[in-house]
Formats: C-alpha cells, sequence, structure tokens
C-alpha cells in the first residue's frame, strides 16, 4: 500500500492527489490540516503520532468499525427503557405547565384541547447486574442489558422526522451536509478493498416516515463516500450483475483488454487518473465477487439464524439485515447502518410497538451477543437509537388501553455497546415525565462527536471546505462525552 | 423549457437573469416573463405533516438569498445569516436585508399532502383552452351585466308591497328552504331537510361518538370539546362556482383566540386547506375559500366576536370566487373584512376524491378546534341569501317589514325591498342559473389546467427582520431591502424590489455578476475556473489564474450584449482551448492542473454527458428538445424507502437527453449521481469530479449502457473490415481516429471474444436484444463479440475524458 502510494505521488501533485484518489486512500483527508505532507513528514517524531495520522486519526482509535441500527421514526423512551412510575398516579391528568414551560409543539397536537399524560402500557423490570430497567417489549435485549450503555438523556433540536433524521445523520437539519458514513469513509477510508466501507441495509418488513438517500449521501463530499445501499435480491449492489452469461472470468479478460487499452492512453497523455481509474475497475471487479460472497447467507449454521429469529432467514427483513451485518462486519467494513421504520407512534401505539420490538428486538440483542462471541465487540461499536423520543402526554383521545405519543425532542434514549464504551452504564437522566433533561444532558452533536472520537477522529479537526467555508459534522458544537467512555 | 428555449434563443444574460429574479415585477408581464421567476420556487418543499410553517418559510427565503450569493454574486452570503460573515464584508444585517427582498410570497412552509402545487402559481393555459375559457369568461361577464341593467317591474313591485308581500316573506320559515337545517335539539342529530343525513362527533383514531347535548340557543344545543368534531353527515359539499350561504349560532369561550367554527375540508394545513372555513384566528373572525392556501384562496379577516354569548355567524357566497361574493355576518348584519388573499382560480374540492368530505363543526383534524364551546341551529342553503334573510334568521323581524303601512317604510327599507323582490323575479332566478352553469363550466376547464410554481409580490410587502442566530422565531431589528456597504450603491432610481436587485446586479458597473459568470462558462469549457473557487469570490475563495484575462473576458461580456453564445464561442475557438492537451512530462511536472493553460483542458465528461455521449454514439439518442421530464432505466425498487414506485417509460423516455430525465431529490437517479451529479437539494455551482468502483458497475452493466453497446456493435459488425467497424465506434465515442495499436489490441479482443463466445454461446445471451432477427449462431456471436468491443471502447478512458 505504500509503495503504491509513493508510486502515485511521484506522478501528481498531492492536491491533485488529495481530491481525485478513491477509496482506501481516505487517509489523506487529513493532509492538509495537520500540516503534515503527504507520506508522514509530520511535525515532531512521535512514531505513534505518525502511523495515527496516516491512518487519518487524531487518537488511538477504540471502535475499528461501527454497527448504526437507526430506528426510524422515533422509538418511545416511555415504553421501552426509561421508566416512570410517577406517570401511573398522574395517568389521564394534563402535563402540568411547570413541566411543559411552554416549549414548542408539532402541528400535530399544538391544537390539541387537551394533553393528558399517558402511562406506559408496559411493565417494567430491572435486568442484569446492571440493573438496568427495561420494558417487557424488550426481553431479548433485556438480557444483554449488561452489554449496554444507555443514553437517557438524548435531545435534539428538530421537532419533525425530516430534519431530525437528516439533523441527526448529517449534523445539519437542512439537506446538503454529509452523512456520518461519509464523514467516516472520508476520514479514515476503508479496510477492506473489495468491499464499500459505508453500507446501508433498509429494513423491507417495515412502513413509515420515509427515508432519503440523503441520509446515507456523500453532501458535498466526493461521491466515493456515499453509503452504498445492499438491497436483498438478486443485485445487491446497483449493477452489480453482468450481462446474463457472462461470467466473472468473461468479465476479467474483457477488463484485461480494458486495461490494455487504458495503458495505450496513459503512454500519451501521462495522467495518472487513467491507472486510478483502472484501479477502481479491479475494485469493481473485486465486488461482483465479494458482494455476493458476503451477502449470500447460505453458510450460517442454524444455530446463528435460531439466535437471530426466523425472520433472518428471509433476506432483506431487519434480522436478516442484522445479520448481514455482522458477516459485513467480519470483513472489517468500516460503518454499517440498518435503518428500520414504523416507530412513528401516533396512534394505536400500544399494539404498534409492541410489533415493532417483535421484529427488531430478538435480532438486535443477538447482533450485540454474536459479536461478542466472535471477540468482536471490543473494537465494534453498535448504537441503537432512534432521531427523537415521544411525548408522555398522549396525541389524540387517551383511553384505558390506548394512546399515541407525539414527537418529543427534548428527551430520548439511545443505546450504544462495544468497542470504547461503558459496558452496563445509564448515563443522564430525565424528569418524573421523561420530559426534560434533569442530568447530564447530550445533544446529537454530542454523540456525534463521541461516535467520531472513538474512531479515533478529533470531530473539530475533520473538516472539508466548501464554498467557502470549513464544515464539519458537527457544525460548531459538539462535546465527547467522556463520562461513557472506558 | 423557459430556460432551454432562452439559451437556444441567446437571450442576453442581464435579460435572462432579470426576468427570472424578477420577470412578474417587469411592465406588463408576459406570460413567459413571470414563467421565468419560478427559478426562485426551485427550491426544496417540505410536506411533513406538523412541521412549523413558519421554520421552512423561512428555510424557503433562505435558500433564494444563499442562490444568489452562490450563482450570481460568488458570495457566500449564508455564512452571514447566524452572525456576521468571519472573512467578507458582509453583516447579518446584510444578509437579512437581502433576505427581504425574496419575503413577500404568499407562500407556505408545509406545503399540500395531494401535491397540490405550491402557490404561488401560474396557469399554463394551453391556447385551445384558453379561447374557450375566454369565450365562458366573456359569456359570464355578459351575464352578469344583463342581471345588473335589468330593472324590475316597478308595478309588479308596487304590487307586491301593496298586497303585503314583504310580510308573507319576511316573516316565513327561511329554514324550510335550507338543504340542511340541524336544530341540534335532540340526539341523534339530523338534518330536518334530509334525514338521511345525521351528525356524529368524529376525531382521527377516535370512535365516533354522540356529541353533548346542553342548554342551546333554542332549547338544546351542543358543546364542543375542541378535539372532536361534528360531522353533517356530508352536507355542504360546494364548488367555487356554486352560490351556498352556512350559518350557525355559536357561544364562544371566554379566552378562546384559535380555533375552527365550521369548515369544509380535510385537516388544517395538511391539506393547505382545501375547501372552506369560518375561524377564530388572532381572537378575530377569518373567512376562507381555498384550493392552496394562503395564494391560491380568498382570505377575509373579520372583528372581534363577543364571548361567554349566543351570537349568530353566517358566510354567504355567491359563486364569484372573489372575495367580493364571499360575506360575512354577525348577529344579522353584514360586517367589514380585510382581504388578504383575493386569487381563488382552482377549485376548493378534492378533485380525485370520491367521497368529499363534507360540513364539520368545532373543530379539525390535526387544528385547533373550539374547546368548550357551544353551537345551534346550523343552517346550510344552497344559495347566496339576500341581507334581510340573515337578518331575519338571526333577529327575526324586528325592523318593521311586516307593517301593513307601506308609508311607514323608510326609503332605505325601500330601496332593500326592492332589491330583495327583484331577487325573487323568476328572470333573475333564470339569470342566476345561467352565470352559475356558465362558472360551473369554467371552473372544470380550468381545474385541469397545469399549473407552475412562480414568484408573486404581496399588495403589502412582509416585514422582515434580522434573525438572531439564523432561528426562525427569534426577532431581532426590522430591516429593509438594501445590498451591503462593501458592494457597488444602490442607485436611488432603483425600485427596492426584486426588479431593482436584478437591476442592481446586473448593471455594468458591477463587479461582480460578469465575472462570476464568465468564470463559471470558463470552468464548464476548461474544467476548473480562472477562480478555482467558482462558488466563492470573497477572501477564502482562491485568487484568478490569470486576473487580467477574467477581468477582460468580463468586460467584453458585458459590452457584447451579455451575449452567452458569443462568449463561449470565444472561448472554444481560442487558441488556448485549441492546444492539444498532450502534456510534456516536464509540464506535466511543473504544472500538473494545468493552471497556467500551456495546453488544452482534460476532463472526465459530466454525469449527463457520459450517458448522453454512448447514447449520440449508439443513434439511440431521441433528440427532442422540451416536454415534460422522463423516466429512463432505474433499478427496481430503489423509491421504495419513502413508498414511492419507480415506472420507467418505454420506448423514446428511455433515450432522451439526460437533462430531461425525472428527478426526485430525495432518491436521485442513481446513473447520474454515481457520476457526481449534486442531488439539487440546493444551489450548486461546481461538482467534484471522482472516480469510484460504482461508476465502473454503471458503465459496465447498467441497461442504458449495455444497450448502447449492443446497437454499436450491431453497426461494427456490418462493416466488411472490422478494422472499420472498430475505428467508426471508436471515433464515435471518443471523438479521435484510434491508432493503429488501439486498433489490433481491440481487434484481438474480438477475436478471443468471438472465440469464447463460440465454445459456449450461452455466454452472449445478456449482450444481444431478444427481439433480434437472426438465427445464424456464427453471426450472434460476432455481434456479440462487437458489443463487448464497444462496451470496452464505452468504458475507456478515451471515451469518458475530454482530451
Amino acid at each position: 500500500m505504500q509503495e503504491e502510494l509513493f508510486n502515485i505521488q511521484r506522478q501528481i501533485s498531492r492536491r491533485r492527489f488529495l481530491t481525485r484518489t478513491s477509496m482506501g486512500l481516505g487517509a489523506l483527508a487529513f493532509g492538509g490540516l495537520t500540516g503534515s505532507t503527504l507520506m508522514g513528514q509530520h511535525p515532531g517524531s512521535d512514531p505513534m503520532g505518525k502511523i495515527l495520522a496516516d491512518r487519518g486519526l487524531h487518537f488511538p482509535p477504540k471502535a475499528k468499525r461501527v454497527v448504526y441500527l437507526f430506528q426510524s421514526g422515533g422509538p418511545s423512551q416511555i415504553d421501552l427503557f426509561d421508566y416512570k412510575p410517577v406517570l401511573e398516579k398522574m395517568h389521564g391528568k394534563d402535563l402540568p405547565d411547570s413541566v411543559r414551560k411552554g416549549q414548542r409543539l408539532t402541528g400535530m397536537s399544538a391544537g390539541q384541547s387537551s394533553i393528558p399524560v399517558a402511562a406506559s402500557y408496559f411493565s417494567f423490570k430491572q435486568y442484569g447486574q446492571s440493573g438496568a430497567w427495561v420494558s417487557e417489549l424488550m426481553p431479548y435485549t433485556a438480557e444483554i442489558v449488561d452489554e449496554l450503555c444507555f443514553i437517557k438523556s438524548m435531545h435534539t433540536e428538530a421537532i419533525n422526522h425530516d430534519p431530525a433524521i437528516t439533523f441527526f445523520q448529517s449534523g445539519n437539519q437542512q439537506a446538503g451536509r454529509p452523512s456520518i458514513g461519509a464523514w467516516v469513509s472520508y476520514g479514515l477510508g476503508s479496510d477492506n478493498e473489495n468491499l464499500p466501507t459505508f453500507i446501508v441495509l433498509v429494513s423491507k418488513n417495515a412502513g413509515g416516515q420515509p427515508l432519503y438517500a440523503r441520509l446515507w449521501g456523500n453532501g458535498f463530499l466526493p461521491s466515493r463516500h456515499q453509503g452504498v445501499q445492499f438491497r436483498s435480491g438478486k443485485d445487491p449492489v446497483l449493477f452489480l450483475n453482468n450481462p446474463d452469461g457472462y461470467d466473472a472470468a468473461d468479465r476479467k479478460s474483457m477488463l484485461g483488454y480494458l486495461k490494455q487499452l487504458n495503458a495505450l492512453q496513459q503512454d500519451t497523455y501521462l495522467d495518472p487518473e487513467i491507472e486510478n481509474r483502472m484501479a477502481q475497475y479491479e475494485m469493481a471487479y473485486r465486488m461482483q465477487a465479494s458482494v455476493p460472497e458476503v451477502t449470500d447467507m447460505k453458510d450460517e449454521p442454524d444455530w446463528v439464524y435460531d439466535m437471530y429469529g426466523p425472520d433472518s432467514r428471509d433476506p432483506g427483513t431487519y434480522a436478516a439485515n442484522c445479520l448481514l451485518a455482522r458477516r459485513l462486519l467480519e470483513r472489517d467494513v468500516k460503518f454499517v447502518q440498518l435503518y428500520h421504520q414504523g416507530w412513528d407512534q401516533h396512534n394505536f401505539l400500544p399494539g404498534a410497538i409492541r410489533n415493532q420490538c417483535k421484529k427488531t428486538d430478538q435480532a438486535t440483542a443477538a447482533l450485540v451477543k454474536d459479536l461478542k462471541q466472535r471477540g468482536m465487540l471490543e473494537d465494534t461499536l453498535v448504537i441503537w437509537g432512534g432521531e427523537f423520543g415521544r411525548t408522555v402526554y398522549s396525541q389524540g383521545k387517551l383511553t384505558k388501553d390506548n394512546y399515541g405519543r407525539d414527537h418529543h425532542p427534548r428527551c430520548f434514549t439511545m443505546w450504544m455497546a462495544g468497542a470504547g464504551v461503558k459496558a452496563g452504564m445509564s448515563f443522564g437522566e430525565t424528569d418524573d415525565f421523561s420530559y426534560n433533561i434533569i442530568k447530564d444532558p447530550v445533544h446529537v452533536h454530542d454523540f456525534q462527536a463521541t461516535l467520531m472520537h472513538l474512531m479515533g477522529v478529533d470531530h473539530e479537526r475533520l473538516t472539508f471546505k466548501h464554498q467557502g467555508r470549513r464544515y464539519r459534522l458537527t457544525d460548531v458544537h459538539g462535546h465527547v462525552v467522556k463520562d461513557i467512555l472506558t | 423549457d423557459w430556460v432551454i428555449k432562452a439559451f437556444n434563443d441567446n437571450m442576453p444574460y442581464d435579460q435572462f437573469v432579470t426576468w427570472q429574479m424578477a420577470g412578474d415585477l417587469l411592465p406588463n408581464p408576459t406570460r413567459e416573463q413571470i414563467l421565468a421567476t419560478g427559478f426562485n420556487r426551485n427550491h426544496s418543499q417540505n410536506m411533513e405533516g406538523g412541521i412549523v410553517n413558519e421554520e421552512y418559510r423561512v428555510e424557503y427565503v433562505a435558500d433564494r438569498v444563499n442562490t444568489l450569493g452562490a450563482a450570481f454574486l460568488g458570495l457566500t452570503l449564508e455564512c452571514a445569516r447566524c452572525h456576521d460573515h468571519k472573512y467578507d464584508p458582509i453583516s447579518q444585517k446584510d444578509y437579512y436585508q437581502f433576505f427581504s427582498f425574496f419575503n413577500n410570497v404568499q407562500e407556505s412552509g408545509q406545503i399540500s399532502w395531494d401535491n397540490a402545487m405550491p402557490v404561488p402559481t401560474l396557469l399554463l393555459t394551453e391556447e385551445d383552452v384558453q379561447s374557450r375559457l375566454d369565450y365562458l369568461n366573456q359569456d359570464i361577464a355578459a351575464a352578469l351585466a344583463s342581471m345588473k341593467e335589468r330593472t324590475i317591474d316597478e308595478a309588479a313591485f308596487e304590487q307586491w308591497l301593496a298586497d303585503g308581500g314583504p310580510k308573507k316573506k319576511l316573516t316565513r320559515d327561511i329554514r324550510s328552504e335550507a338543504i340542511g337545517w340541524f336544530p341540534l335539539d335532540k340526539l341523534p342529530v339530523r338534518n330536518r331537510r334530509n334525514p338521511r343525513q345525521s351528525g356524529i362527533m368524529k376525531q382521527q383514531f377516535t370512535p365516533d361518538a354522540q356529541p353533548d347535548l346542553v342548554a342551546g340557543k333554542d332549547k338544546k344545543g351542543i358543546l364542543l370539546n375542541g378535539d372532536a368534531w361534528l360531522d353533517l353527515g356530508g352536507v355542504g359539499v360546494f364548488d367555487r362556482s356554486m352560490p351556498f350561504s352556512i350559518g350557525l349560532w355559536i357561544n364562544l369561550p371566554e379566552d378562546m383566540t384559535d380555533g375552527v367554527i365550521f369548515h369544509k375540508g380535510d385537516g388544517a394545513i395538511i391539506f393547505n386547506f382545501r375547501g372552506y372555513h369560518l375561524a377564530l384566528k388572532d381572537n378575530r373572525l377569518q373567512m376562507m375559500m381555498a384550493h392552496s392556501a394562503p395564494y391560491n384562496a380568498i382570505i377575509e379577516m373579520g372583528p372581534e366576536v363577543a364571548r361567554e354569548q349566543w351570537v349568530h355567524l353566517m358566510m354567504t357566497y355567491d359563486g364569484s370566487s372573489t372575495a367580493k361574493g364571499l360575506q360575512l355576518y354577525l348577529n344579522g348584519k353584514e360586517v367589514p373584512t380585510r382581504i388578504e388573499s383575493d386569487h381563488l382560480y382552482k377549485d376548493i374540492l378534492f378533485p380525485e376524491r370520491d367521497k368529499q368530505p363534507g360540513l364539520q363543526i368545532g373543530a379539525r383534524w390535526r387544528g385547533q378546534g373550539i374547546k368548550g364551546g357551544k353551537v345551534d341551529d346550523i343552517l346550510v342553503f344552497d344559495r347566496c341569501l339576500h341581507p334581510l334573510d340573515v337578518q331575519q334568521l338571526a333577529i327575526g323581524n324586528q325592523q318593521g317589514f311586516d307593517t301593513e303601512d307601506l308609508q311607514a317604510l323608510s326609503s332605505s327599507q325601500k330601496q332593500q325591498l326592492r332589491s330583495y323582490y327583484a331577487m325573487t323575479e323568476t328572470g333573475h332566478q333564470r339569470e342566476l342559473k345561467q352565470i352559475q352553469k356558465l362558472r360551473a363550466k369554467q371552473n372544470s376547464t380550468a381545474d385541469s389546467i397545469e399549473e407552475v410554481m412562480v414568484m408573486a409580490e404581496m399588495d403589502h410587502p412582509r416585514q422582515a427582520y434580522i434573525l438572531e442566530r439564523g432561528q426562525y422565531d427569534a426577532y431581532g431589528d426590522s430591516v429593509f431591502p438594501a445590498t451591503p456597504a462593501s458592494l457597488p450603491a444602490f442607485s436611488q432610481d432603483l425600485p427596492r424590489n426584486r426588479l431593482g436587485l436584478a437591476q442592481w446586479m446586473t448593471s455594468p458597473e458591477h463587479p461582480l455578476t460578469a465575472r462570476v459568470t464568465v468564470n463559471r462558462y470558463w470552468q464548464m469549457i476548461w474544467g476548473k475556473g480562472l477562480v478555482k473557487s467558482s462558488d466563492d469570490f470573497g477572501n477564502q475563495g482562491d485568487l484568478p489564474s490569470h486576473p487580467e484575462l477574467l477581468d477582460w473576458l468580463a468586460a467584453d461580456f458585458i459590452e457584447s450584449g451579455w451575449d452567452i453564445k458569443a462568449l463561449i464561442r470565444m472561448m472554444v475557438l481560442s487558441k488556448t482551448y485549441r492546444q492539444s492537451s498532450i502534456p510534456s512530462s516536464e509540464l506535466m511536472e511543473l504544472d500538473p492542473e494545468n493552471r497556467m493553460l500551456a495546453r488544452g483542458p482534460s476532463g472526465r465528461l459530466s454525469a449527463e454527458m457520459v450517458r448522453d455521449q454512448a447514447l449520440a454514439a449508439s443513434a439511440l439518442l431521441v433528440p427532442t428538445i422540451g416536454g415534460p421530464s422522463v423516466k429512463p432505466y432505474q433499478p427496481a425498487g430503489l423509491w421504495r424507502v419513502n413508498g414511492g414506485k419507480y415506472e420507467a417509460d418505454s420506448g423514446e423516455g428511455l433515450y432522451r437527453r439526460s437533462l430531461y430525465t425525472f428527478w426526485k431529490r430525495t432518491i436521485p437517479n442513481p446513473t447520474q449521481r454515481t457520476f457526481d451529479a449534486p442531488t439539487r437539494s440546493r444551489c450548486s455551482v461546481r461538482r467534484e469530479e471522482t472516480s469510484t468502483p460504482l461508476q465502473a458497475l454503471v458503465l459496465l452493466n447498467d441497461p442504458t449502457f449495455t444497450e448502447a453497446a449492443y446497437q454499436m456493435g450491431l453497426a461494427m459488425n456490418k462493416y466488411a473490415n472490422l478494422s472499420e467497424g472498430i475505428q467508426q465506434c471508436f471515433r464515435l465515442l471518443s471523438g479521435r481516429k484510434a491508432s493503429q495499436k488501439e486498433i489490433e489490441l481491440l481487434t484481438e479482443q474480438h477475436a478471443f471474444e468471438w472465440e469464447a463466445f463460440s465454445q459456449d454461446p450461452g455466454r452472449k445471451n445478456g449482450w444481444l436484444a431478444s427481439d433480434l432477427a437472426v438465427s445464424d449462431t456464427a453471426e450472434l456471436n460476432r455481434i456479440a463479440a462487437c458489443t463487448v468491443i464497444a462496451s470496452t471502447i464505452m468504458n475507456s478512458d478515451a471515451s469518458l475524458v475530454k482530451r
């Protein structure tokens, strides 16, 4: 790799190199910022610093890879993890103004004539050594709480899905900025030359609030950093399959000729971009083999399927995607993001959330267990969470066994597990109504800063200049949540 | 289409910019001039239920400012949205002064769920439809005129008076003439005029319920809880051509400032208030009839209204689609209103629904209702009631019209009676019917006309403020249209609106507009601008590599009359451009980026060009100009993540230039996106140029490219001499002749592929069209081999990179 880089460098200027090179070389994104030159002539002589910087790192990373299980729609913290016994007494009474404090509501419930408190329909128990509270909805997650670090004090700025999810994934409520995975790819490059750095899996067994390609988009970063959606079916990556009948050997010969043809062009034009493009063709060719190899899960033993649950045999389901995620992580794909829609329970919440948990709980827990068994949890960061939480008051009519909850940005629960994160921990606290945070608030930008930190990146130093300004994932905010780090 | 035509007609660039910025503000603007202003409306818009309307409206205005900066001024104005610009002399106040130019559009932050075109819009009326409309409008005008001129038969009128007509008419129970009469005295609630229609309390996701009966104005009435609405079973469905009147008694609670009294619609802003309503808004009565509020609507603000007592409210409408025809009566007296919007030009019904929502009382889905309010005696008429009728309903006959003594009538009373009498004449009734018939036709004709978003200035500009930290609701000082002190002065002679702004920008003295423009064309042709940061001419931008050249080009551009074609012609015919792009190794060492222009430019084709080039070279390209967007090939299922389904076109739609590809911002066309086409979420004037494995997969396997290769393979195979066929294919794709070595290599590959296909014919299936009328296997193998050769050339540097 180093050898290759030197060769390329001989031919082109550093700047051109930085803007044009492809996967695997993302480490160089830092070249212009750290004052280092291309190949490690860093100020000082700290050999560790040099190695880190070569790989685009500011700190020794705890996490080599991330799997982010995004629960789209906004799961109800009140019905899952943020246990509030006081609510039973308040059930049916209007949320006190002293709690709401005049904060804005969405246009969906702002017009409501009353906002009655709805205690959770579900029972809670404490689990594990850590004694974490988990509702009856998540029996499998309950089994792994000692691996998890719950953040009960997440908060965000947006109160509607589109801006909130865009904010979570790109650090800005309006479309146009790069997604977290794209920043990771830009900052750290790839550890696997045969698979994309950033892979996205969307559950087919869910519907709900829309998703957008920008959530895994590259924004203004070069397009190679965009997340590649793997889809179930015969063409997991767009245009992966050769024309019918034309097999890998045929393609290899064809590319051999293409390489020779390009070499003739190169002799005349001396443009290193020609070689670079040919390298991309070679990687495409390798992907044609490696993608089916990883997405075809027939070689998984029954006990694995049993652990992830029956859905895991049905490609494209959340459970199957969790299993596929583990296979991708095993191959050192740096950033795998799952999306599962359907947590937007404005009405009929008790029934809908039960269904939602059935589809996700077992496989989520299985993924954590599976990574642990394989010794991968120590350098893999697992994240579970949505774009905001839900209100303690009922949207729509509150009845004995039915209620809905509107969007609630002021507090919600996420969890992280694995690399560099304290296990069996609960961080942050909300008030008796799970409405306001009373201790250790964690803003979305803090979460993003922490994620980057765990990957060895200083969120303030990973920037990209675009339209006159140096942008970063966390805009001008974000503090690493040191208290949850090991 | 407007933009394409403007380029083809070589519209002078200053005019091009002026029309797009402010075509609607030009004197007597033409349709084309108004249409051009769509430029400032093509930002992303949000229809998510529950968003804060103002938050998004502000985003739209901000987008216009940011676009102005990036596209015309080469300034990063958006950096000054939250605080003064860190590097350039643009204060936050400057930003919001620009903002105030674009802030006067009667638009909605949340757009309608049924994809109604976000307002304001321009009707794109076809000529034949326009002539039909003109004809109808003429007839309507004529009928109205004749109705106005009609004089009553005075003798008959006097006779009517003498016969006690007023008493008979004005003491009768008008309620029995209603189509909806809900006394609300017992349950279930029924329409006395149509017992099949009954009323029930409805609320989203909640079982229907009987209303609560309480003491009413007359016997019983019903109590409202603010969340559930009394649905009256489908009465009250009127289109905008139909006259109607709706009235009720209501007792409003003390501290209620906002809430809907009655409406016909579905939710509130969700469908941009499609339908009509009478509501409390900011403590005043508000009447609305909307296709898509706030622009395509009639909105009138009435007075405040008494609380904790029964008041009679009635809204009457004459079918004219004008604010003048929409009246509000409070306790039987017509009350003056302030007109906030008066351009209803499409229907107030939901065109695609089998069942229209009808009249609903006291609350609405995702809106505010009248909690604690009481209503009684709801009436719905399918005509526009005369003021005397309304008065009688509200206060009974308290003005002495029932007198037998005609001398006792005042002259104004007599005048009222005269108009009342006129209304009852059969001739008048006939005319009304005729007018309504014409209006119904006009309505259905207008409803099918396509619309397009345009700019339209509000009658009274909206006050703009500095928004602290860029927050939509954090008002700082008020600001007015103005430009930064660091730029040329905004002449006193210019109007302080978008037109003045366009004139300021395109003034020959302006230092930025022309430079930014010629620089962007330079970038288009050379791959990089003379100022590399074509989006930033500020202190953080790049310095021009050839400042004098930039100045000269800009000055020449202005002197040429902002002639774009001349500018491009000059650039591409220049000696500099026409140099060979083959570098010496010394030059490559000295100036790898070619900033000094010692050789010709080279650069990868853009996303659109890569595809268009393959289509053009293979003769698949359909060169039609203009028309609706098309849906070329795209892998199935991509739109599923947000609930859509992409259905590719067949035939010509597959082969139009990429410019015409249907663009869905949330899931852009993958073929183009993979080659660095921006998502179009925001203004972008510069693209990254990357090289990725996904690009390789597109060029190798995307059906657009395999099909193009196949067409070229067919053509190649027709040459008696293979190397001639290869040469022709190579030239078409790369624009140059293949060298001897290249021909030899490709000939060798052809032999190789042919051999492979001969050994295993199944290998070629994917390369050939299934309907190919050739049965000779050897021939098929040759065609397939040629197809692979064409694909190889298509994937080569010679095709992808302009050199």
